[in-house]
């Protein structure tokens, strides 16, 4: 096989144990924005937060790993919560673009915490949860990272499954007629903050889940080393800003498309990655803005 | 024009009924004389001069060490120059989320490329600094317009996602073109032997001020700034009305661009050696926080705002307050850290609790200067939020 195919081969396969992590990131902005109509900037935040709480748990205070695990997904939920009753309540009437303002300094508002309390910590590694790793043709995927794409799949059952519940379509209700839906008895109130908590835990998923993959600091999941706020907003884009499926399809599209940043053909070009991204999200935008992978139902 | 929550427009419909038994209207009365009629007496317009002269010496002379007790040393006036750059970059990105309405989180592309034209023409090319300065003015004016032709068809949060990729794009791949950018290694820039003083700099750099808010003020009061207006709190009535909105929309690009360019192009010969990571993300969230904090469509408050968070970023602002020991040890928190933690916070407080901004604070003292009663609600916020209609 030619050298480019098998470079294409290895593209897909990073490019999806990359993109499970997008995917997480783009299914909690898809869902806060069909409740609440909000551009989440602070989506990769909570994660980076909860990867910051669950270090501390192991490694500094030496928990447990699963203990840890569950601590800095609390620690997320909680800033989830902070954030819906501080910053996007208070502001439920004002327009969109300050509900976005609002959201990028929440997001700012951790990231100074971050820098300000682990500043003396100069290196800082999340151990995995295993260390084992597969040799193959088309690059060494780590169980860590396997690990990952099996959250992913089951995140994405799982909440399949909550939204056809009660409970589920009570939300679905919520967030087409709010009006209507507090008058069958629903607390629109209480609803948000679920959503809120929802897209926190996914956020903390992924965070906690990509931190091992490399040394973190402040800022990590949002634009440090491990930056997927841009890549899960443009999965979240290609959902149609509405889709479940869609996030989860987009997220790892856009993993792959990133990836065609390293192949040899490109490798004069600086910042290759940057501009596979910024060009695809260009051309998604002003040919396609409804969305690639929007199932019909969803559109209207 | 009062805030336009959806594009419909709705007639009024008043029942013929109402209109016969309307009830007297209430006795007309003159309207409140007291604006037009005030007029200081002897010693108000004795103090208003003398702080106006207080005001214009402690901006023009004391940073420049004339006339002046204080004497500072060559770090602090480079500060209160970025301060003063900061002041025409906060005014640019108050032309597109204050006059278009158009949120843009990439404005650190729009500076950088300024910056890096501005530090190639002048160390490669040998040419003269202030050619290079138009040069550069002109490059940021016609990225914006590619931007914003892009914005035509991509509004509001989507575009603010383009802006935000851009950001990445323009830093990692255009700054990273190492023929141009000299990449890592950083370009330096040596300033015309006349401005190589950092007081004639700062000078300088405050006369460039001078400038732009005088364009912005001509720009707001134009047909285009109108226009603009109209804009930006409804598309749709606005292009009922016969209003371009392509062109204008591009109007506000263009000028946002060139004031960018210019600014990082003073920038670039502020700074010693500029390298592409000097304009990471984190540069262009802090001038969407110092334009919003400072006060959205209010001059003296976008000034005030980004001179603020300029001083704060560089510890300068800290250190004058002596709160540099507070900081430290008291609570524990770095003076380099300052920013990030009080910025934020600043901004969550002012969209939460005053959207006015630090525009809306300083509006009675700015009315009692032009020659106004003292009045301590002067400054409604009149439309002073992000506007929502291009979302």
């Amino acid at each position: 096989m030619s050298t480019l195919g098998q470079e294409l081969i290895t593209a897909a396969v990073i490019g999806v144990l990359q993109g499970s992590i997008y995917a997480m990131v783009a299914l909690g902005i898809v869902l806060v924005y069909r409740a609440t109509g909000v551009f989440n900037f602070a989506q990769a935040e909570f994660g980076t937060t909860a990867l910051f709480g669950a270090y501390t748990a192991h490694v500094v205070w030496g928990w447990g790993y699963a203990v840890s695990f569950g601590f800095g997904l609390v620690v997320g939920v909680v800033m989830g919560l902070l954030t819906e009753a501080l910053v996007i309540h208070p502001l439920r009437k004002a327009s969109r673009v300050t509900l976005l303002v609002g959201t990028a300094g929440v997001a700012l508002t951790a990231i100074g915490l971050q820098f300000w309390k682990y500043n003396e910590t100069l290196i800082m590694v999340m151990p995995r949860i295993s260390d084992g790793f597969h040799q193959t043709k088309y690059g060494s995927p780590t169980d860590q990272q396997l690990i990952t794409v099996a959250v992913l799949v089951a995140v994405t059952i799982a909440l399949a499954l909550f939204f056809r519940s009660p409970w589920g379509l009570a939300i679905q209700a919520a967030q087409q007629e709010p009006v209507a839906a507090e008058l069958v008895g629903i607390n629109v109130r209480s609803v948000s903050l679920l959503i809120w908590g929802i897209a926190a835990l996914l956020g903390g998923l992924a965070g906690i889940l990509a931190g091992p993959n490399t040394t973190f600091s402040a800022a990590f999941l949002s634009f440090g080393a491990g930056g997927a706020l841009l890549p899960g907003f443009m999965a979240a884009v290609l959902a149609g800003m509405r889709s479940m499926s869609g996030a989860v399809a987009g997220g790892l599209v856009v993993g792959f498309v990133e990836q065609l940043g390293n192949l040899t053909l490109l490798v004069d070009v600086n910042g290759a990655r940057a501009m596979m991204l910024f060009v695809f999200l260009l051309l998604v935008l002003l040919f396609k803005p409804s969305g690639l992978f929007v199932p019909r139902a969803v559109t209207a | 024009m009062t805030s336009a929550d959806d594009d419909t427009l709705v007639l009024p419909v008043v029942p013929p009924a109402a209109l016969e038994e309307a009830p007297a209207e209430p006795e007309w009365r003159p309207a409140a004389h007291d604006e037009d009629d005030f007029h200081p007496g002897p010693v108000g317009r004795v103090a208003r001069r003398v702080c106006w002269v207080l005001l214009a010496w402690s901006v023009v002379l004391v940073p420049a060490n004339l006339l002046s007790p204080l004497s500072l040393d060559q770090t602090t006036v480079t500060h209160l120059t970025e301060a003063v750059i900061f002041a025409i970059i906060g005014l640019s990105l108050n032309v597109l989320i204050g006059y278009a309405g158009q949120i843009s989180l990439g404005h650190q592309a729009f500076v950088g490329i300024g910056a890096f034209t501005t530090a190639y023409l002048v160390t490669e090319q040998q040419l003269d600094f202030f050619f290079a300065l138009l040069v550069a003015a002109v490059f940021g004016g016609l990225q914006a317009a590619i931007l914003g032709a892009v914005s035509l068809r991509v509004t509001g949060l989507y575009f603010a996602l383009v802006t935000l990729a851009y950001g990445a794009f323009a830093e990692q791949t255009v700054f990273g073109i190492e023929s141009l950018t000299r990449g890592e290694a950083g370009m330096t820039l040596t300033r015309p032997s006349f401005f190589a003083s950092e007081e004639r700099y700062y000078l300088l750099c405050l006369g460039f001020l001078v400038l732009v808010v005088w364009l912005d003020w001509r720009l707001t009061r134009s047909t285009a700034g109108r226009a603009l207006a109209a804009l930006r709190e409804n598309p749709r009535v606005a292009s009922s009305y016969g209003i371009n909105v392509k062109a204008y929309m591009m109007v506000a690009f263009v000028v946002a661009g060139v004031f960018a360019g210019l600014g990082g192009g003073l920038f670039a010969a502020r700074q010693s050696v500029i390298v592409p990571t000097s304009f990471g993300f984190t540069l262009g969230l802090t001038f969407v926080l110092m334009t919003v904090v400072g006060g959205l469509r209010n001059r003296t408050g976008v000034i005030i705002g980004a001179a603020f968070f300029a001083l704060l970023g560089s510890g300068e602002l800290v250190h004058w307050l002596h709160l540099d020991g507070f900081f430290a040890e008291t609570i524990g928190l770095p003076v380099q850290f300052v920013p990030l933690v009080v910025g934020p916070i600043l901004l969550l407080l002012t969209i939460t609790l005053h959207p006015g901004g630090i525009g809306q604070q300083v509006a009675p003292i700015q009315g009692w200067l032009a020659g106004r009663r003292l009045d301590r609600h002067a400054g409604k916020v009149r439309e002073v939020e992000v506007s929502d209609v291009r979302a």
